[in-house]
């Protein structure tokens, strides 16, 4: 069986000592841990480590991929922590050489061109190769979440206002996006959005292997955004700002992207928005998205700082070192990761409790599902509430 | 194994449950290889399966049907032990113990922590700290296990103040599905309250699994000794431009009796440590640290009260000047590295052999009169066969530890040959002879020993030590289960 995606990145596998350092530690305030690992369900090959050393024997032909194997490889969510934390890097870029996210997305090329992915991988690609969503929702439903409110179609605007899948048709992602627009527009920005016209960003689609869909989804998006002259771009989702800030470019999109925190930071340092007073304690979760695949760690943080009243009381893996809320690389749609005492979401609310937060702030609509869904796990409805730094915002004006 | 294989399979899952056995291959891989076995081309059959027991009633379970069965057993805490001693050699089947992760006690009085072999030194720092107590930890990842560490080689910064001796008392399943206990825990009366005195009933049973590498039984409990974490604890660095005065400063220093920590080492190594892999690699840069850093140097870790740590920094300073060493300082975030290392665990360390990934050692235990003479024949041996830094591409200069034990009785030696992992075997063979001569001349002229046995090391011993070493084994282990095969079985 062919492993030629692996094949390309060879290097990365055969400098792995195998320290271990890449399944993370609890105690370690600046290093982040696996979360696949932390569930502590699994056998070595859940780890990073252990994923390294398959990847080896594929490349020694030892074995060959098979569909045990698939289920192993897609149970990691992308969160690209053990790229930050193993030391091996490369002498003169100083880029980690060891990276193993990049590892997994090879070898999930090699099973989707070998027709080996698990049916609920499989059910997702489908889902968005017939609908163009992983929601198998009408395409002409797509801008159904801004309906009643004051959210125009793109016709010129400066910037377009890019939701995503989970913004489009997720009743929570829905919320989100309404009041992200609506402070946007509050302060002053002109944005429309596609509707219709708007296609998946096929993030979670190339991080699940499928670059051939990812290709069509790109191309899709980016016909539509030249047809509509757009150059601007602010997204809900950090999905959609990694494949658009990192991916796109290889097919000529040519357009700036922000994220909305970013926008939102803008407006209120140039007292575009000034918020009203929230005594409140929250805590920020960083989006492995925005965060360690971007670097955007201040602009959300900026949006919390302006609201008066409100102290920001950080958990102790935050920024780079932040654990995972489980809804990556896929994982969201999916869920191979599974649920459980130690799911990446439940043991991220509970790091967010023991802040002594009555609020966890999010940036990001999966995070803000993901984490949602831990809460009513763990029956902590009445503790601890989760909120977009949007929905933070506009609180602070009612 | 093969015969009966769908029933050893089922009786597992009866005992571990279905999600924690495994006899895919994806899921075994990874027990088959570590950086000692890529590195020596090793190849290890896959096991039949990896299972993952809960309890210490299912290890016993599990060991009694191997004795049923007659399939080989090999436990492993995390398996970074980077020595190919977790491996299964002949198949059967691989213990995985992460999932016995209970910090079952730790006692302010006793200054102990009674753990299960899947608690990390990480998560027992944290739990430990919060009592003002800490780990005695290794140089090694937090990531592993201090009971994988007891039975494997147990060296650290602490050996002066603390030698190998962190492992208070243990519990065992032993290979014939009996439970051992050591010490004063071995008595069946009061044991259980009491399983705080190594010493209790006669000789050192605790100490025989040290370094026993799971051919024993498989420790599924450890009272672990930790150390009082003092108001100020402070590392202090001095250089020495030679090796020979910079080890008789280091004995004249352990042997006042007040440090924490104690190493020597030399400038490769700290350069290594401190140097971004970019900047070792620059020629401009390297030449400009090297020049500020001493040849050699002596780490100590002081605590105490204030009073306490300047006094101790005072008189070391004093001592030291006897023998011509000097305090040295760097730059801010290059005494953070130094500092980071010499508190142990760390990540430090990680940082210098992560570059290059491979590197090989020769250890030695030997008392400190020799060291300067046999790091003279290792980097002899090391131009003979013009190994080069993977990094700078210069001709290497080996790295230089030496911990001492029971402050410089005796002293751990360990030099380290840095080598880029992506060679081949072909490749490496230089690397290998070099590790060859090395051995021979150190062991053969000054009979430096190891810490943990291995197959050629036994051709050396009387074979009256090693007839007690297997006879032992022998004897708890009549049906050869644990560890058979490879290099580090006593069979
Ligand atoms: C960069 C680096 C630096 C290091 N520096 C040091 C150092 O300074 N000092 C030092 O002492 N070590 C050092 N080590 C090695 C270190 O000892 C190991 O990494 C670690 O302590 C071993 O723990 P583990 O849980 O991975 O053990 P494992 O690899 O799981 O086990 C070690 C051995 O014990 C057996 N075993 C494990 N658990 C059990 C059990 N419960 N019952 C019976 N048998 C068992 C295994 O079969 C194996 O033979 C270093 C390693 C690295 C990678
Ligand atoms: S990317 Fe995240 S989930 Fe995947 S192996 Fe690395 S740390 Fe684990
Ligand atoms: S990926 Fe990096 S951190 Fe992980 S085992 Fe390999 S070298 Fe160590």
């Amino acid at each position: 069986m062919e492993a030629t995606n692996l094949a390309l990145v060879k290097e990365n596998v055969t400098k792995c000592m195998g320290c271990g350092i890449c399944r993370g530690v609890w105690e370690r305030k600046d290093v982040a841990m696996c979360p696949v690992w932390a569930t502590g369900v699994g056998f070595e090959d859940s780890s990073p480590r252990g994923r390294v050393t398959v990847a080896q024997d594929i490349l020694d032909s030892h074995i060959s991929y098979s569909s045990p194997l698939a289920d192993s490889v897609f149970r990691c969510t992308d969160c690209g922590c053990c790229a930050t934390t193993c030391d091996a890097m490369d002498p003169n870029t100083l880029e980690p050489i060891v990276n193993v996210p990049q590892i997994v997305r090879a070898m999930r090329m090699d099973l989707v061109e070998n027709s080996l992915v698990p049916p609920l991988v499989r059910d997702y690609m489908k889902a968005v190769h017939i609908n163009g969503n992983p929601y198998k929702q009408p395409q002409d439903a797509r801008g159904n979440w801004a309906k009643g409110s004051e959210v125009p179609l793109y016709s010129g605007q400066e910037y377009l206002f890019y939701v995503g899948d989970v913004g489009s048709y997720d009743e929570r992602g829905q919320k989100m996006a309404r009041s992200v627009a609506k402070l946007l527009m509050t302060g002053g920005v002109s944005l429309g959005i596609l509707g219709s016209e708007e296609y998946s960003d096929g993030n979670d689609t190339m991080v699940m292997g499928e670059s051939g869909l990812f290709q069509y989804l790109a191309e899709a998006n980016i016909a539509a955004f030249k047809k509509h002259s757009i150059k601007k771009i602010i997204s809900l989702d950090p999905h959609s700002y990694n494949a658009f800030a990192n991916h796109y470019d290889q097919w000529g999109a040519g357009f700036q992207i922000q994220h909305y925190s970013e926008v939102l930071a803008e407006l209120l340092s140039t007292g575009r928005l000034s918020p009203g007073r929230l005594g409140i304690k929250a805590t920020y979760h960083d989006p492995c998205y925005l965060g360690r695949h971007n670097e955007i760690y201040e602009a959300p943080r900026k949006v919390l700082g302006a609201v008066p009243g409100l102290k920001l009381v950080e958990m102790p893996r935050m920024r780079k070192s932040a654990f995972c809320c489980g809804g990556g690389g896929g994982n969201f749609f999916t869920d191979l990761i599974g649920g459980g005492e130690c799911s990446p979401n439940r043991v991220r609310i509970r790091e967010a409790l023991d802040t002594g937060a009555e609020v966890v702030a999010v940036a990001c609509p999966l995070c803000a599902k993901m984490l949602e869904d831990a809460l009513k796990a763990e029956s902590l409805d009445d503790r601890i509430a989760v909120k977009d730094i949007s929905e933070i915002l506009l609180d602070s004006f009612a | 194994m093969a015969a009966n294989l769908e029933e050893i399979r089922g009786a597992l899952e009866a005992i571990v449950g279905r999600a924690n056995l495994s006899g895919d291959a994806p899921d075994m891989i990874p027990y088959i290889k570590d950086s000692y076995s890529t590195m020596m081309g090793r190849e290890v059959p896959l096991p039949d399966f990896v299972v993952m027991p809960k309890t210490a009633e299912e290890v016993q379970e599990i060991v009694k049907l191997a004795n049923q069965h007659l399939f080989p057993i090999y436990p492993r805490s995390f398996g970074v032990n980077i020595a190919g001693s977790a491996l299964p050699y002949a198949g059967g089947v691989v213990l995985d113990l992460k999932r016995m992760d209970r910090i079952i006690e730790i006692n302010e009085d006793t200054m102990t922590a009674t753990i299960e072999p899947g608690v990390t030194w990480g998560r027992l720092r944290k739990e430990a700290n919060k009592k003002g107590l800490d780990v005695i930890p290794i140089g090694g990842p937090y990531q592993t296990s201090p009971v994988g560490n007891h039975l494997l080689t147990n060296i650290t910064l602490y050996s002066s103040k603390y030698h190998c001796d962190r492992a208070v008392t243990l519990k065992a399943v032993l290979p014939n599905g009996e439970i051992l206990r050591t010490g004063s825990w071995a008595s069946a009366v009061g044991g259980e309250v009491n399983p705080y005195f190594r010493y209790a009933y006669g000789p050192d049973m605790t100490g025989m699994f040290r370094g026993s590498l799971g051919n024993y039984g498989i420790i599924v409990e450890m009272v672990e000794r930790l150390r009082p974490v003092a108001p100020v604890e402070k590392n202090v660095f001095f250089g020495f431009e030679e090796l020979a005065p910079c080890l008789k400063a280091m004995q004249a220093v352990e042997r006042l009796e007040f440090s924490r920590t104690c190493q020597a080492s030399n400038s490769s190594m700290t350069a290594h440590l401190i140097l971004s892999p970019h900047r070792i690699k620059d020629p401009e840069q390297r030449q400009k640290l090297l020049a500020r850093l001493p040849n050699y140097q002596i780490t100590l870790g002081l605590g105490g009260t204030e009073e306490m740590v300047a006094l101790f920094e005072r008189v070391a300073n004093e001592k030291i000047a006897e023998y011509g060493g000097k305090p040295f300082c760097l730059e801010p975030e290059e005494m953070a590295i130094l500092n980071q290392v010499a508190e142990g665990a760390s990540r430090g360390i990680m940082h210098m052999y992560a570059p290059c990934s491979g590197f090989a050692a020769v250890i030695g235990c030997l008392p400190i009169t020799h060291v300067a003479e046999i790091n003279g024949i290792v980097k002899q041996i090391v131009g003979k066969y013009d190994l080069r830094d993977p990094l700078s591409g210069e001709p290497l200069d080996h790295q230089l530890i030496v911990l001492p034990y029971d402050r410089c009785s005796t002293v751990y030696v360990e030099q380290e040959i840095l080598y880029d992992p992506a060679l081949d075997q072909a490749q490496l063979l230089p690397v290998m002879q070099c590790l060859r001569d090395c051995y021979a001349q150190i062991v053969g002229k000054y009979g430096a020993s190891h810490t943990i046995p291995n197959k050629t090391l036994m051709k050396n011993m009387l074979p009256s030590y090693v007839e007690l070493l297997t006879g032992f084994k022998k004897m708890v282990d009549p049906n050869n289960i644990m560890m058979p095969g490879g290099p580090y079985s006593l069979d």
